[in-house]
């Protein structure tokens, strides 16, 4: 049977140039190769606090923390419950904005965006995984997956279910693509969440527990499709409290309230 | 094929039935009801425009002792008139199956030829031929006539003759004669001289060239007109200049149906609190969706714009059954005020314009209805939304429902419930507080209509009234009717028409003077101002607020010159009295006698109280009065005027209260909605109370007694608001009908009628939800998120 093809950003039909799963992923790493400066850190977080108020008083989740991140990277955060690695994602993903200090992804001021600006710059720019899937349940797998593009406009209409298909066939689920959410095993949601993550083809991939709700085999599987996904030249941010990640990931950061306590090459994929 | 994220909001909508279409339901009744009045209006408006303007009614008439072809040509050379008609108008008295009614019959010297008041010819034979009569279409049912059957009509105290009534016709300048009680018809000049009444013509009736002209305009042409019949030496009785293009009765409809219209709005407006309540439920049940959605790049706009459409489908779901609703029971509502007004309605349309406006409406009202809930809903921050984990608020716990002890569990749970969600709450008790706050003030409004007309008619202490055809002495017609054994008292009375001289060659229209005996004992009138006439009262006038309303110099104290039979005197104004909505003014029967002339009319208290007993005194009274050569015209039974009055105005009572209804309606099905929303919201925790071993009846009392907190918060709220409705119901109903008091306080038996409402509409409302609670399997109530 012959494979959907998916078109590029621009329209054009761009030959595989990754596999994942025995399946194409048309990825084009348009900002490493548009941007100046391209050899510049993809991250930068800049003595980043974040408070959160709570009724007992102000809680602090990070404090003056930095670092950077480069293009390629697999970065493994992890943390106790509370430590604050998921803070840090949401700052890195624009999700939430720091107390004080910066985030910049890119050449953007990622805390300086309007929140419509934000919007359209995470949809372009970051593909985000969560713990809980969080398909929307009236959508259809494919639905949930064109629903980015659709939101960015970034493929032409007729050819976003083309490229939905195809990004699930190179998840191993585009057989499930007409199905409910809730007709799908929580592998396969997930699998499904990656393929949202990397509808409008973003260099930036952010996970936040994405194998907390496996079991193990499946999360092993799950860790495998993440590295595949950084050997076509991603760049994947992963939050976890399992140490499974690190036989994966190239780069491990432990955060311990609100600091980072390390951060090492895991030589994994040195 | 739609792209996935309208996919999504064609699937929130779809995903509770049940709650979408409550909502679309209340929605189409408030499009529904507001359409109705909406459309009623637009349809009478048309209706009685065109038709108004189609019979060119005369925009003044003369009443004269005669009226020629010669004062017609004169007439017709007054700057301004674009055209005369003669006509003669004859009070005759006319009996239809045995039964006698007032008649007023109308003729012209050539009905071929009548081009001012035309009329519509609906049934058999148009102009009537000599011998025959042609009926107006509004006394028809009253009256008992039908064509092809024979009315006796007499005049005076001349016999009765037979004529057949071959056709029907609709005149639309003549208030409909089953509101006046009078026989409307048109006769040939040879049947009124059959009937030996005289039959030449004495009114004069003129149209104006400048349609634009105000009533001030149209009365200087007509007052030229009457200085002209004057210098042609003919006697003017009275001029009558109605207000210019408008049917005598607009302006009290248009009253009643902007009135209407008010309260078709609210109950829009309510119907849009239910929207904002659907809304608001389905964004905070939808809070972390919205945070994927915009973690995934979805700009707030982007998603609000789902939103907005799912309340626009609302709408346009909504206006599918409401627009041919509103249609047919529009017509059906136009038809109903067409007859108040005698209009008809067919071959008339409701306008384009009204029902792309009801459609415009339809699809907004949602939308602005939900903007707000969807605005703040979609502003969220994305960290925030994903952090949201549903309905967990308690509300606060220093409240009222967290003091209240000495309940069982379930029932303090349920109370607690019930203040939750607090905004929903007070959408939810204002839009049933309203409908409840409209139903006791109509109840109120019924009372304060009862009382008026009580008062109107108590202070006319007699059982009914004879009108005798020929003018007679007062004292022999007194005593001729109290020889009549059954007869407890009787007065004679009599009475004329009365035009204000302003002294600016204008005048307003005539009002009618009612003419007691000084120190009458059958008329005694609440005096507002002033005094009440009293023996030796010569040029004095007590004058009703209707007259005053009429004609601002009316006033206590005031000496105005008043025209009656053409003659102009000075009179004072020494009283203001309650008395029939329309104007009247007292004068002593003395006085009017005392510039000749009999007596028309006398009223009698009977013996013998009840209807029956007082018809055959009538029938005796007849008999008695014809044996001494007296002929009585007419009867009327004040218990019946009484009847026939309040049926009328209770009539417009039951109109306003109809829009009760309706929000008591919308208040319903906002209850449910809010119910259903609950039940759906804690699934989870209804799951948990069963795992705890909480069985159906206790699931199933908890989600009434919810619904019942509201019910009664509701009750109890719409007794206070139903102050400043029942002010504005009554202010209403004294600009649309009569002036009436306000009755502020609602009577027990209202709030007791309201409260078992409140306890019904919650019962009813709740019985879905409640059903829906108890059906969720335990563990898939636990596994709801």
């Amino acid at each position: 049977m012959p494979r959907p093809s998916a078109g590029s950003p621009n329209g054009s039909t761009t030959p595989a140039n990754g596999t994942l799963g025995g399946a194409c992923i048309p990825y084009v790493p348009f900002m490493t190769q548009t941007t100046p400066g391209a050899t510049a850190p993809l991250i930068q977080i800049r003595s980043v606090r974040k408070q959160y108020p709570t009724a007992a008083g102000a809680f602090t989740a990070l404090d003056g923390v930095s670092l950077t991140i480069d293009r390629g990277e697999f970065v493994a955060v992890i943390g106790e419950s509370g430590s604050g690695k998921s803070t840090l994602l949401s700052l890195m993903a624009g999700i939430d904005r720091p107390s004080s200090g910066e985030v910049i992804v890119g050449d953007t001021a990622v805390h300086q965006l309007g929140e419509a600006a934000m919007s359209e710059w995470r949809g372009r720019t970051v593909g985000i995984v969560f713990q809980f899937f969080q398909l929307l349940p009236t959508l259809s797998a494919a639905e949930n997956v064109m629903l980015p593009m659709d939101f960015c406009n970034r493929w032409p209409s007729r050819e976003r279910r083309a490229r939905a298909i195809a990004i699930l066939d190179s998840l191993g689920v585009a057989d499930q693509a007409d199905k409910l959410p809730s007709r799908l095993s929580g592998g396969q949601q997930q699998r499904v969440a990656i393929a949202r993550a990397l509808a409008n083809d973003p260099p930036l991939l952010l996970a936040d527990e994405p194998t907390g709700n496996l079991d193990s085999r499946t999360s092993e599987a799950m860790l495998e499709l993440f590295a595949n996904l950084v050997r076509d030249g991603r760049t994947l941010v992963l939050v976890t409290h399992a140490t499974t990640a690190l036989r994966f990931a190239g780069r491990a950061i432990t955060i311990a309230d609100g600091h980072i306590l390390s951060d090492a090459s895991t030589l994994a994929h040195a | 094929m739609l792209s996935p994220r309208w996919r999504k909001a064609a699937g929130d909508l779809l995903m509770h039935k049940g709650r979408t279409l409550l909502v679309i339901v209340a929605i189409a009744v408030g499009l529904a009801g507001s359409g109705v009045i909406l459309n009623a209006w637009a349809l009478v408006e048309v209706a009685t425009t065109e038709g108004f303007h189609a019979s060119d009614p005369a925009a003044a008439t003369l009443r004269l002792d005669l009226v020629d072809s010669a004062l017609l040509a004169r007439v017709r050379r007054v700057p301004g008139v674009r055209d005369v008609q003669a006509r003669r108008v004859t009070s005759a008295r006319a009996t239809v199956g045995g039964a006698s009614v007032s008649a007023m019959l109308f003729t012209v010297e050539d009905f071929t030829a009548l081009r001012i008041g035309r009329v519509l010819p609906k049934v058999g034979e148009w102009p009537p031929a000599d011998g025959s009569l042609t009926i107006e279409t509004s006394s028809v049912a009253f009256s008992g006539a039908a064509v092809g059957e024979d009315v006796q009509l007499g005049f005076g105290a001349g016999r009765l003759v037979a004529t057949r009534v071959r056709g029907i016709v609709r005149d639309v300048t003549l208030a409909p004669g089953w509101m006046e009680h009078v026989l409307y018809g048109f006769v040939s000049q040879e049947t009124l001289e059959r009937m030996g009444a005289p039959s030449a013509m004495n009114e004069l009736q003129l149209v104006v060239s400048d349609h634009s002209l105000d009533r001030d305009g149209v009365r200087r042409i007509a007052y030229a007109a009457r200085a002209a019949a004057e210098a042609s030496g003919r006697r003017v009785f009275d001029v009558d200049v109605p207000v210019p293009g408008e049917h005598i009765h607009a302006a009290q409809m248009d009253s009643l149906l902007y009135t209407q219209g008010a309260f078709a709005l609210m109950a829009l407006v309510l119907s849009a609190l239910l929207v904002v309540n659907l809304v608001s439920a389905m964004l905070a049940g939808q809070t972390r969706e919205i945070g994927v959605m915009k973690a995934i790049g979805g700009r707030w706009q982007q998603i609000a714009a789902m939103y907005l459409v799912v309340a626009a489908v609302l709408g346009v779901a909504a206006l599918a059954p409401a627009v041919p609703i509103a249609l047919v029971a529009g017509r059906q509502y136009a038809a109903v005020k067409a007859e108040l007004l005698n209009f008809e309605i067919a071959g008339h349309a409701v306008p384009a314009w009204v029902i792309a406006l009801q459609v415009v409406v339809g699809i907004l009202l949602p939308v602005i209805a939900a903007a707000f809930p969807v605005w703040r809903g979609c502003r969220i921050q994305v960290s925030d939304a994903l952090r949201d984990v549903g309905i967990s608020d308690a509300g606060s716990t220093d409240g009222l429902a967290y003091r209240v002890s000495g309940l069982s569990r379930p029932l303090l749970f349920s109370l607690r419930n019930a203040f939750r969600r607090r905004q929903r709450m007070a959408l939810t008790l204002l839009a049933l507080a309203s409908g409840g706050a409209v139903f006791l003030g109509a109840l109120n409004l019924r009372a304060s209509v009862l009382g008026a007309t009580g008062a109107i008619f108590d202070t006319q202490h007699y059982d009914f009234s004879l009108r005798v055809s020929e003018p007679q002495v007062a004292d022999s017609l007194e005593m001729m009717v109290r020889a009549v054994s059954g007869v407890e008292a009787a007065e004679a009375w009599t009475g004329a028409r009365a035009t204000i001289d302003h002294g600016d060659g204008l005048s307003g229209n005539s009002i009618p003077v009612t003419a007691a005996p000084a120190g009458t004992q059958m008329l005694s009138p609440t005096v507002l101002e002033g005094r009440w006439l009293r023996a030796g009262d010569t040029r004095a006038l007590v004058v009703n607020r209707g007259a005053q309303h009429a004609d601002g110099a009316l006033q206590v104290g005031a000496t105005v010159r008043l025209t009656i039979d053409a003659v102009t005197e000075r009179w004072t104004v020494v009283g203001l009295v309650e008395s029939t909505p329309g104007p009247t003014a007292y004068a002593t029967r003395e006085a009017l006698v005392a510039r000749g002339g009999g007596v028309r009319t006398i009223v009698v208290r009977s013996a013998i109280p009840g209807d029956v007993a007082q018809l055959d005194l009538i029938q005796r009274l007849r008999g008695a009065l014809a044996d001494r050569g007296v002929s009585v015209s007419s009867s009327t039974m004040l218990a019946e005027s009484r009847r026939s009055t309040e049926d009328h105005l209770l009539m417009v009572v039951d109109f306003l209260g109809s829009m009760g209804w309706l929000m008591l309606l919308v208040g319903g099905l906002g209850l449910a909605s809010t119910m259903g929303l609950a039940v759906l919201e804690r699934t989870r925790e209804i799951g948990v109370l069963r795992a705890i071993g909480a069985r159906h009846s206790t699931i199933l009392i908890m989600i009434q007694v919810e619904g019942l907190t509201v019910a009664l918060l509701s009750w109890a709220l719409a007794i206070p608001l139903s102050i400043p409705m029942s002010v504005f119901l009554a202010k209403a109903f004294s600009r649309i009908m009569l002036r009436v008091p306000v009755t502020y306080v609602p009577n027990m038996t209202g709030v007791g009628i309201w409260l078992g409402l409140a306890v019904v509409v919650s019962l009813l409302a709740c019985a879905w939800p409640a059903r829906r609670a108890m059906r969720v399997p335990t563990a898939a109530a636990l596994a709801y998120d």
